[in-house]
């Protein structure tokens, strides 16, 4: 699934720019630690951190978009490390488990 | 030496803490991968050294184990992963850096002792198989993955990135 497609359909707020990709699965977690060693390429991170090391984590295992549950928003230096990476950042004012249902139900796992 | 085109997977995979330690008599630094219940925060003096905490964080330590020929690399050497952010041109890592540009990303494994008092560091074989490791899960080739010794930093201390490490303060500037 696109990300475009995700975006539309569950209504994330983009938090930088972002190209279009397909997305190969989804993997949440709080924990960077656990970010790299079971987060997939090309994945959506769901995820209430949004601290640097985030970003540095989600690089090292080429996380596709990061999606911030809770309308959490990451200061405008993580947002920076974000483009730099080439990492789209969105938010959702849902919290993590009703927006992991919505990605359920349109199918992704 | 081996012929095998591995194709690496984490094992041994132990979450704890990673545990900094100062010694406030010389201001050497230095750390290592505890699996107690708590961080372990006792003072203590080791010849020369009187150490103290300094910090703790949640982390993992794994080994590298190729599926198709089962060799395994220890990793057991390596306290983390700092993504490099250094661009001084004095640094061996920002000058690295600064010749692979922005499509690369530096990722210094970071060994306990910084100060390399002894000279040992995360072992070649080692860094050598994590940026395979790294660079074999990514699928979007939008970027590279290479991994440097923190001997190669011009100053461990103040070396410039960001540790992979679950806390808010994991910065080096």
């Amino acid at each position: 699934m696109k990300i475009s497609e995700v975006v539309e359909k569950t209504g994330l707020e983009a938090l930088n720019s972002w190209e279009d990709e397909d997305l190969a699965g989804v993997y949440i977690s709080d924990m960077v630690s656990d970010i790299i060693t079971g987060a997939n390429g090309c994945g959506l991170l769901l995820t209430l951190q949004t601290h640097k090391s985030l970003i540095a984590a989600a690089n090292l295992v080429d996380v596709g978009a990061v999606v911030f549950a809770h309308d959490k928003r990451p200061p405008q230096d993580v947002v920076e490390l974000a483009d730099k990476a080439g990492i789209a950042l969105f938010t959702t004012p849902a919290d993590t488990w009703s927006y992991a249902v919505k990605l359920f139900e349109l199918g992704m796992r | 030496m081996s012929t095998c085109a591995h194709s690496w997977s984490m094992t041994d995979v132990r979450s704890g803490y990673l545990v900094v330690e100062g010694c406030y008599h010389c201001g050497a630094r230095s750390s290592f991968f505890s699996t107690e219940p708590v961080v372990p925060i006792d003072e203590y003096r080791e010849g020369p050294h009187f150490w103290e905490h300094l910090a703790g964080y949640q982390a993992v330590t794994f080994n590298l184990r190729c599926d198709t020929c089962g060799e395994t690399v220890d990793l057991r050497d390596m306290m983390g992963l700092m993504l490099s952010t250094c661009d001084d041109p004095r640094c061996e890592v920002g000058r690295l850096s600064l010749e692979l540009g922005k499509k690369t990303s530096i990722y210094v494994a970071l060994c306990a002792d910084s100060s390399h008092a002894t000279g040992a560091c995360v072992s070649d074989v080692g860094v050598a198989a994590l940026t395979e490791y790294f660079n074999q899960r990514l699928r979007s080739g939008r970027r590279k993955i290479v991994v440097v010794p923190c001997k190669m930093c011009d100053r461990i201390d103040r070396c410039k990135g960001i540790v992979i490490a679950d806390t808010g303060l994991t910065e080096f500037y």
